[in-house]
């Protein structure tokens, strides 16, 4: 099923915490249905800016719009799927009852037969009775990714999405993820490698010390992402 | 509606499995109890009874304090917390789904302990039973919304355990105020509960579910 994607606006968005910025000046624009990629080295602030398109957290500084709304007015968290560092299964419940929990919160339509529809498509059945909190990270992290998804959601916001997987679930990851790009679903992928980047993004975002280093298409190949995260590194190596 | 059932659902199944926080309240209740009754003076009957009101809410509100903390420490785990501000409703939905939760996991510890409580006080509270459960049930009211909300400020305190404690206790003065003065006409013999602490329960509770219901909306940003 082909899904209408939602568009992010982002100005002059910062994040500060306890005085020390995470974020400065950030501009993006990203259409609906488009895919970004948002790369940077560790501290860059690619979480951060992640968490506030969610409406998780709110900026110190700027305005972030969800499709002309601010991320935490509850049709723009209707229209978000999120995956964090953490996969944000609750521990106590099995996989399946973690999955039918999420499908209640999101008003999925008969939440249970959506959650075993889900285990199956997703190869999940034998962990279904398992409690999350039993889980491996990298079966967690496959829950979780199922969690995050689990209400076809127009916008996707994921964070190191392959951390943890093994050959095999990153690859049906990659292709689930392919699968949503051509079905028109907007992407938001965070990673500190340029693995996978170019395959599943249009665009990219180089995050440097909180602030936009590079931005543009992506091309197969002559542009200059390569160099700019290269520099980000760089840069990086030289504050630590 | 969907968020409120579906948060009360989870917490009541999660509780339902470990039973940590109802086995810690309970036993800690029961702990306060025989810590009174050995307390008090052999032939203090008459004067046991007029503590009791007071003995018993302290037992209470120690034991919520004991629950209350626990319920979002909980969330903190994998950041399911992040799970629950993300749900697409108001998030004073959230705040009444673990309010709720939290108010019937309290009730089965106080059930418990208003038993043993009487057995130990050597009182027969079976006439007062009713009245007595419904002032129980305002005076939690207010104990869970007021330690719903800043439980959840608390939990992203570097001194959580400490913190809940200090914001709660001064908030409660009120609902302890009513409810002890409620209990204590109830168990005088009164052939009603006075209106006027009935009244301060009702006002009390009614503003600390609309300040959870409102504020919940900003207490789950990072």
């Amino acid at each position: 099923m082909n899904v209408s994607g939602a568009a992010i606006a982002a100005r002059g968005v910062a994040k500060r915490f306890a005085g020390a910025a995470a974020l400065e000046g950030v501009d993006l624009d990203l259409a609906a249905g488009a895919s970004l990629a948002v790369v940077g080295p560790n501290g860059a602030g690619k979480s951060t800016l992640l968490r506030l398109l969610a409406g998780l957290a709110r900026p110190s500084a700027g305005r972030i719009e969800i499709d002309g709304r601010p991320p935490t007015h509850r049709r723009a968290r209707a229209a978000l799927g999120y995956l964090g560092h953490a996969t944000l299964l609750s521990p106590g419940l099995t996989v399946r009852e973690n999955l039918v929990f999420a499908a209640r919160l999101y008003r999925v339509p008969s939440p249970r037969e959506r959650a075993g529809d889900l285990l199956a498509a997703e190869g999940l059945e034998p962990l279904a009775d398992r409690r999350a909190g039993a889980l491996s990270r990298g079966q967690a992290q496959r829950v979780a990714i199922a969690r995050a998804l689990i209400h076809a959601p127009a916008l996707v916001l994921l964070d190191e999405p392959f951390t943890g997987l093994d050959r095999g679930a990153a690859q049906r990851l990659a292709a689930r993820l392919a699968e949503l790009r051509a079905r028109g679903h907007t992407s938001v992928l965070v990673t500190h490698g340029l693995e996978h980047v170019r395959d599943l993004a249009d665009e990219a975002l180089v995050l440097s010390a909180g602030r936009t280093a590079w931005r543009g298409r992506l091309e197969a190949r002559g542009d200059d992402l390569e160099r700019a995260l290269a520099q980000a590194l760089e840069q990086r190596e030289r504050a630590a | 509606m969907n968020v409120f059932l579906a948060i009360l659902w989870k917490d009541l199944v999660t509780e339902w499995r470990s039973r940590d926080r109802a086995v810690a309240m309970g036993l800690f209740a029961m702990l306060v109890v025989a810590v009174f009754e050995f307390a008090l003076p052999d032939g203090a009957g008459e004067r046991s009874r007029a503590l009791a009101p007071a003995l018993l809410w302290v037992t209470y509100v120690f034991a919520a304090l004991l629950g209350l903390g626990r319920a979002f420490a909980l969330e903190l785990e994998n950041d399911a917390l992040a799970a629950l501000a993300l749900a697409p409703a108001d998030r004073g939905w959230v705040f009444l789904g673990k309010a709720a939760a939290n108010l019937l996991i309290l009730g089965v510890v106080q059930a418990l302990v208003a038993v043993v409580f009487a057995l130990f006080f050597d009182a027969d509270w079976r006439p007062i039973a009713l009245p007595l459960a419904g002032v129980v049930l305002l005076g939690s009211l207010g104990l869970c919304s007021a330690g719903t909300l800043f439980g959840a400020v608390a939990v992203r305190t570097r001194f959580r355990e400490v913190m809940l404690p200090l914001l709660l206790l001064p908030l409660l003065v009120p609902v302890i105020s009513g409810a002890v003065r409620a209990t204590g006409a109830l168990f005088a013999g009164a052939p009603s509960v006075p209106f006027e602490p009935i009244q301060l329960l009702i006002v009390t509770d009614a503003a600390y579910l609309i300040l959870g219901f409102v504020g919940f909306e900003y207490v789950l940003d990072e």
